[in-house]
């Protein structure tokens, strides 16, 4: 029972992983914009297309295709800015309407490629190096969860960094927290909606390139599942705190994972069950999250 | 003059708060906004500090159409406007809240330079600077905004009601760094409920009733007027 358990830590540890970078992005977006950016798992979804088309047909190194994900869901994230963010923000449109824009953008970009490139799931490229396996006592870990695990920690521990000692991550904390008030202070909020935008998608083409070393496929739907649970992280992590949403990550991927491991087989078609479990529970003892929200509620909301 | 406000009316949405306001404010001076409460004192400041647009009217900077710029912008043409009720950015430090006021400064030692400047204004903030800012008590929440607003080292700096919801001692206080601010060289122009108060500090001062200026003149000419005198400061 004991090596099980340690095995199926590792296999949760890289989910967490995947859910935690996922849901970064959430939370700095909707900290800075106040909106929940649907399109987000889409824009990890064109990060693994990327990755695939230029190792698999294109025959670039990996090394290039990976970081070529990245930059492909980066441009794809700040496009989606541009194109159908901003146009809302600069109409002072309702939060209804931007809601729409965003649901809209998200079927529209996953439909899109579904269309082009069919819904079948294709292999996504893994270097056979990265097959080898290590075995501690009964566990095996793969020099994938070896590489997912690493990378995780770097990339996280540089965004701490950055929100924490940066200037620009401390305006966007901020604006997080009060945008009219940072106006004030001479704040360019456009510029922090776009930086927001731009870091946290290139975090969700890591995330693309750790699902896809992690399931070892993509397909255009893919993007929807840990879109939605990686939000439900942000939530979990207090909305707009970026440490939170990592944390809120790790829970949700290791609980959702470590619920299929230990419970009878049975039960585990129920999986997204947890998820959803979980976020009620959470929600009904503590409304605004696990850790403190960095965002000032205002109506309704009003502390 | 720096700045000169002519006949603006406006508003918000469709509701109109001000009606013809005209005012002046010039170098180095400290003019006082006094009023009752909702007479559209702080929709003149959040005018000028770009949050609302004039609808009829103008004001101008130093000749410059602020009508023309957005709120960020305006901070960096040296203007700063400390809002009332604080405001601060309250799961933030001290030193994060400065930070963010010094985020136009892009040379680290001229941003040290004013850091310094607003900690031996205001020690207690340089003693709390590692704090989160929601922590400290109303009157360090009332200086952290000044400081916050000093960090661009504006020419104009806009108060709006430093005293309110402070005990006497520490208005004392407040007012005696708004002093050694505009004796450094920063013009204000002055938000009050406190009519007596406003009075004191300032050399000249505009009374707005209704959204409209219904008196103005030196500090000292509306401290004598009878109308002052019975309508605010309680003297028959």
């Amino acid at each position: 029972m004991g090596w099980y358990l340690a095995q199926q830590l590792i296999n949760a540890f890289s989910y967490g992983s995947i859910l935690g970078l996922l849901a970064v992005g959430y939370t700095m977006i909707y900290g800075i914009l106040g909106l929940i950016n649907f399109a987000h798992g889409e824009i990890f979804m064109i990060g693994a297309f990327v990755c695939f088309f230029l190792v698999t047909l294109y025959h670039v190194p990996w090394v290039v295709g990976a970081l070529g994900a990245v930059a492909g869901s980066t441009v794809a994230g700040l496009l989606l800015e541009r194109l159908v963010y901003r146009p809302c923000v600069k109409r002072k449109a309702p939060v209804l309407t931007v809601f729409i824009a965003s649901f809209g953008a998200s079927l529209l970009l996953r439909f899109l490629f579904m269309m082009f490139f069919t819904d079948r799931r294709r292999a996504f490229p893994i270097p056979e190096l990265f097959e080898k396996m290590y075995f501690l006592g009964g566990v095996a870990i793969g020099l994938r969860d070896i590489i997912i695990f690493v990378t995780t920690i770097v990339i996280m521990s540089l965004v701490a960094c950055f929100i924490k000692y940066t200037k620009l991550g401390t305006a966007m904390r901020g604006v997080s927290y009060d945008a009219k008030t940072a106006q004030l202070m001479g704040i360019n909020s456009t510029r922090i909606i776009v930086a927001a935008f731009a870091v946290g998608s290139a975090l969700a083409g890591i995330s693309a390139i750790e699902y896809g070393l992690s399931f070892g496929i993509l397909n255009p739907a893919m993007g929807f599942m840990p879109g939605l649970e990686g939000f439900i992280a942000a939530v979990v992590g207090g909305i707009g705190n970026v440490p939170g949403a990592m944390i809120g990550g790790f829970l949700i991927g290791v609980g959702e994972i470590l619920f299929v491991a230990l419970l009878p087989p049975a039960l585990s078609p129920l999986r997204p069950l947890f998820v959803w479990a979980l976020l009620f529970v959470i929600l009904f003892l503590k409304p605004t999250g696990i850790f403190r929200p960095n965002v000032k509620f205002e109506g309704l909301w009003g502390e | 003059m720096l700045l000169s406000m002519k006949d603006v009316t406006t508003g918000y949405a469709k509701a109109q708060v001000l009606k013809d306001i005209s005012l002046d404010v010039n170098t180095r001076e400290i003019v006082a906004l006094v009023g009752a409460n909702g007479a559209g004192k702080t929709t003149t400041l959040q005018c000028i500090a770009g949050v609302i647009k004039p609808w009829i009217g103008s004001i101008h900077l130093e000749g410059r159409d602020l009508a023309l710029f957005e709120p960020y912008q305006i901070v960096a043409m040296g203007i700063s406007y400390c809002p009332e009720g604080r405001d601060v950015f309250a799961n933030l430090s001290v030193y994060e809240n400065l930070r963010i006021g010094g985020y136009l400064i892009r040379d680290p030692k001229q941003f040290k330079l004013h850091l310094d400047r607003v900690y031996s204004l205001f020690p207690r903030l340089c003693e709390r600077r590692q704090q989160l800012s929601g922590s400290l008590s109303g009157g360090e929440q009332q200086m952290l905004a000044i400081a916050r607003a000093l960090m661009t080292n504006p020419n104009l700096l806009l108060l709006d009601e430093p005293s309110l919801g402070l005990a006497p001692i520490l208005v004392e206080g407040i007012y005696n760094r708004i002093q050694e601010i505009n004796a450094s060289g920063t013009a204000i122009l002055l938000v009050e409920q406190n009519v007596g108060l406003a009075l004191d500090v300032s050399s000249r001062g505009y009374v707005v009733e209704k959204g409209e200026i219904r008196l103005s003149g030196t500090s000292a000419e509306l401290r004598d007027s009878d109308y002052v005198k019975a309508s605010y400061l309680g003297i028959a």
